[in-house]
């Protein structure tokens, strides 16, 4: 066991990193509860591990592998293999808003509120999901989030597009939906 | 460069994972084709949005407390 002083620098350190973590754990279980409790074992675990973490090394990444693993082995029940995102092909929501005239393309996103955007990452299967966390919210590197996730980098990067492929795809539904954009080529982008 | 190594290029790109002489070449096939700087912009844009629509969550305070009184 560290040294109180060595320990209370360590935990001051780790909980620097806190917030990335609840993020990670509230969209991976969908629950404040269950991300808290997830987050406070992956903190345990950290404390009692933390002479394998070597210093100067990528604490947030370090502390966000703890965090996932306890996710799968504990709130998952480790079953992996069986979530996978269907290939949604080539549909991009850039090309589909051109497609049908909405312009520019990228006002469609401006319309779209957060609480969707939110709802369409939480939709994605969470392998999926937590490459998104790390690279597009958390801003891991494909190196980074390779080491989080024990992936090679061409892991990372094949399911980052799949992920941003389905999330366009939820994206351009919702917009439909709601009439920020109506199908059939008439479109300009509705002013809502 | 033409478009479509472009568009395989894209993702890195917007991450910023490309060698600085890959990233540059992107770039300068970017400023010649106002499709591809289009399509980036929007990449750009999506990924702008999906961070600060999922960064706004923080941890509650006491709970932050309550792990800093566990962990002390």
């Amino acid at each position: 066991m560290a040294e109180p002083a060595a320990q209370t620098a360590f935990a001051e350190e780790a909980l620097t990193h806190l917030d990335t973590l609840y993020r990670g754990a509230l969209r991976l279980t969908h629950d404040p509860d269950a991300a808290q409790d997830l987050v406070q074992e992956a903190y345990l675990r950290a404390l009692r591990y933390q002479h394998s973490y070597q210093q100067g090394t990528n604490m947030k990444a370090w502390l966000f592998a703890i965090m996932r693993n306890l996710f799968w082995d504990r709130f998952k029940g480790a079953r992996k293999d069986d979530v996978s995102l269907d290939d949604v092909g080539d549909f991009v929501l850039y090309d589909k808003l051109r497609d049908e005239g909405a312009r520019p393309e990228s006002d469609v996103l401006d319309k779209i509120a957060a609480s969707e955007v939110v709802a369409a990452v939480d939709k994605l299967p969470p392998l999926h999901r937590e490459v998104v966390l790390l690279v597009d919210v958390e801003g891991f590197s494909y190196k980074d989030a390779a080491q989080t996730l024990g992936v090679p980098i061409g892991t990372v990067m094949s399911r980052l597009h799949r992920a941003r492929q389905q999330l366009q795809r939820s994206l351009y539904d919702y917009a439909l939906e709601s009439g920020i954009v109506r199908p059939g080529g008439s479109a300009q982008v509705s002013q809502l | 460069m033409r478009c479509q190594e472009c568009a395989d290029k894209l993702d890195r790109f917007v991450d910023r994972e490309l060698t600085n002489t890959e990233a540059l070449e992107v770039q300068l096939h970017l400023e010649g084709c106002p499709d591809c700087m289009e399509h980036y912009e929007f990449q750009e844009h999506l990924k702008r949005v999906v961070k600060h629509s999922c960064d706004c969550d923080t941890a509650p305070v006491a709970f932050r407390e309550k792990l800093r009184q566990i962990l002390s």
